[in-house]
């Protein structure tokens, strides 16, 4: 019963979430910042406002990117294999890539290349990491994992892995050159608008929800260490988030790739020798 | 049901767009965005993007080279929305004023909701127009107002397109 109530309050977790995070990286920059229930604001704005169409395909992609995102949540919530997850995550992905390339802006092609060659980087490492749950746990179920003792001294390789991917997925700097605002405004979302917006900005919400839970994985069945992880990497991301300057797409991937897929490997050899 | 109207003025996203300044003004507005001023504090995203935006600060006299653009950003952002002119310039023309490649103010093309005099404003300033838009923001209706159309028909000489001069003056008619 509980799992159904935490898979309908996953939005609203992430968003809450989010919220947060804005406080805190206003505090960070000694200033005061908007209020933590800024997110849901924006959102009862955003169902206020008029919007526009470009064509009907285009929404429906957003709206299944959203849809299949809570799914993959859903699912981490269940306890359900991690391998599928992933590949679940994939499709999500897939979908707003497409939904990017259906439209004529320009700015909306550059943000799908972007996110395309983003998902190229981060998704090896993720598999690598189910991968090493596997063979510690000898199961991809994610149930099992969350019973078994924490194997974080183990797995230290893949986690500092994850911990560079960490920024790629939450669109931070110095690897949020997906989104990259002002720059390319917003990439894939520039043609959504009004409630269409609603659902990315809501998936945007649920895609945190999805890293945090990736992260609690690493803590096993240690509740403690769990939330000790949680807090570590929310203060150090916004921290390199504040104190670092966008990358462009390049470098990003020859230092996701190199770096983490390199540290992954590592990983996964040495698993396999012990 | 709860009244989603009052959550229009606690989430304001803002589209900043110069129209020919000086940048004098296009600096303040950034100043007042920054720490120091922290406009975020009301809910305040730059998002640089029309299709989501709510309030539009224009800045400079409008040039003939920057007026379609002007139109062509104003229509694109759903209603409800407002216009902020930022700067003496963007008010009344200021010290470009009838100059022969300004057009002295935005509101000769798109309807503008508050006025912010200064050359070049200050941030506390801007805060304070802003902050008054949003009360307007609150009170207002989902219909789009109009802008004044601006296209010509582009001339053809000798197979040449000739674009350039396609924006109308104010209050000339389109010919036939
Ligand atoms: S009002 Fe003055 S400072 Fe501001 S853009 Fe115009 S000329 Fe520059």
């Amino acid at each position: 019963m509980i799992e159904y109530i935490l898979i309908v309050l996953a939005p609203v977790f992430g968003g809450v979430l989010y919220g947060f995070e804005r406080v805190v990286r206003a505090r960070m920059q000694n200033r005061q910042g908007p209020p933590v229930l800024q997110p849901f604001y924006d959102m009862y704005k955003l169902i206020d406002k008029n919007s526009s169409i470009v064509h009907p395909m285009h929404i429906v992609l957003a709206i299944l990117h959203f849809i299949t995102l809570w799914a993959v949540v859903a699912l981490m919530i269940l306890g359900y294999n991690f391998l599928y997850v992933i590949f679940l995550h994939l499709l999500a992905t897939i979908f707003i890539i497409l939904a990017g390339f259906s439209v004529r802006s320009v700015y909306s092609h550059v943000g799908s290349n972007r996110e395309l060659l983003a998902m190229l980087a981060y998704e090896p490492i993720f598999i690598l990491i189910a991968t090493g749950f596997y063979m510690i746990n000898g199961s991809y179920d994610i149930s099992l994992i969350r019973q078994e003792d924490t194997q974080i001294l183990s797995m230290i390789l893949l986690f500092a892995a994850f911990l560079l991917t960490v920024p790629l997925k939450l669109k931070k700097s110095p690897f949020d050159a997906c989104e990259a605002h002002q720059e390319i405004v917003g990439g894939v979302e520039i043609e959504y608008s009004g409630i269409y917006f609603e659902f990315l900005y809501m998936a945007k919400w649920i895609e945190y929800v999805f890293v945090y839970m990736i992260l609690l994985l690493f803590a096993g069945n240690n509740i403690l260490l769990g939330v000790f992880l949680a807090i570590a990497v929310f203060l150090i991301v916004n921290l390199v988030d504040n104190s670092t300057s966008r990358v462009n797409i390049v470098q990003t991937i020859k230092i996701i790739m190199g770096i983490g897929l390199t540290l992954s490997c590592l990983n996964i050899l040495g698993l396999s020798y012990v | 049901m709860f009244d989603l109207k009052k959550y229009r003025k606690k989430s304001p996203w803002i589209l900043h767009y110069n129209a020919g300044s000086c940048n004098g003004c296009d600096i303040e507005i950034l100043a007042a965005l920054s720490p120091k001023y922290d406009l975020e504090r009301f809910g305040v995203i730059n998002t640089g993007n029309p299709k989501q935006s709510d309030i539009f600060l224009v800045t400079g006299p409008v040039t003939y080279r920057s007026r379609e653009r002007l139109v062509e950003l104003y229509t694109q952002m759903p209603s409800p929305k407002v216009v902020v002119a930022v700067g003496s310039c963007t008010c009344t023309g200021g010290v470009f004023r009838e100059m022969y490649n300004v057009e002295d103010g935005i509101d000769r093309y798109i309807p503008v909701d508050v006025y912010i005099p200064g050359c070049a404003v200050t941030p506390e300033l801007i805060i304070d127009g802003v902050v008054q838009a949003l009360d307007i923001l609150e009170n207002k209706t989902k219909e789009l107002e109009d802008a004044k159309k601006l296209y010509k028909k582009p001339t053809e000489k000798e197979g040449v397109l000739n674009l350039r001069d396609s924006a109308l003056k104010v209050g000339e008619d389109e010919e036939d």
